[in-house]
């Protein structure tokens, strides 16, 4: 009954795109740019911060942040790759993007504490952003069960770095 | 070299009914996994015997650590697709976290 009903609306997003069928969500290919650039966003901000930190944490934290999402990057890219989705920019990839862009601008004109206080705590901020968008959002939208497994399975990644980001925010207050 | 080959399979057979000590000389250590995967260790509690091994073999996309809370050994980044093993000598409980997501937790059991 579920395949039947997913079939159709696979149908509807291929035969009548301009009906308003997106309005539910965002399709597989919009997903695959909002995973991407979610986690390159991340990387950017944790390679600044593990190169302008001042605190020993949130330096390892930054060079973390780059590492892990580096690799849940390159497990996206392979199965997007594999299953011929190409990723296609859309409002919410748009918006993380120039997100980031304007953090790690306003990151750059800070140092010392005020740098790793407020990367920190847009790291705790941002975490919960991208996790509050893959359960209310990308989680039930995803159509093809592999890239909703994938979703499902670098979930808890999210919730592992928004527990250590607030550790970290804590220790430094 | 036969004879004492010999002796050392009719012993244990000898001492069947003598308790534990002799099934103790006969085991072989055992090797346990545990998996690294989606951010957590599987299974979390694992009992194992002395002079057992743990295999912790990391499945996730980027690096894992296994470390004792109350220190005692600390495997350091455990990379994708890479294992690290531990074989506790001596019985009691150990608690250990991923230092790189430390709401990773695990518990071995050594008896």
């Amino acid at each position: 009954m579920k395949m039947s009903v997913a079939v159709v609306a696979g149908l509807l997003l291929v035969l009548v795109p301009a009906a308003g069928a997106y309005a539910q969500g965002v399709d597989d290919a919009q997903i695959a740019s909002i995973v991407v650039t979610a986690n390159q966003v991340d990387i950017d901000a944790g390679k600044l911060a593990s190169a302008m930190g001042s605190n020993a944490e949130v330096k390892k934290f930054g060079e973390q942040m780059a590492t892990d999402h580096a690799g849940v990057n390159k497990q996206a890219v392979e199965l997007v790759t594999k299953l011929k989705v190409t990723p296609k920019d859309n409002p919410t990839s748009t918006s993380l993007k120039d997100g980031g862009a304007a953090n790690v601008a306003s990151l750059k004109k800070l140092s010392g504490a005020a740098f790793d206080k407020a990367y920190i705590d847009h790291e705790v901020a941002y975490h919960q952003q991208v996790l509050d968008a893959i359960d209310k959002t990308l989680i039930p939208s995803a159509s093809n069960q592999e890239l909703k497994a994938l979703l499902v399975k670098v979930r808890p990644a999210f919730v592992a770095h928004l527990e250590h980001a607030k550790m970290v925010q804590s220790s430094l207050k | 070299m036969r004879g004492i080959a010999l002796l050392a399979v009719a012993v244990p057979g000898l001492l069947s009914c003598s308790g534990p000590g002799a099934a103790k000389v006969a085991r072989t250590p055992v090797t346990h996994t545990v998996t690294i995967e989606a951010v957590a260790f599987t299974p979390a509690s694992i009992t194992v015997k002395a002079g057992d091994s743990i295999v912790w073999v990391n499945k996730d996309p980027f690096p894992h650590s296994v470390a004792a809370r109350t220190g005692g050994f600390d495997s350091q980044p455990i990379q994708p697709d890479r294992s690290w093993t531990l074989t506790p000598s001596a019985p009691g409980e150990l608690t250990y976290i991923c230092t790189l997501h430390p709401n990773m937790k695990g518990t071995i059991r050594v008896e």
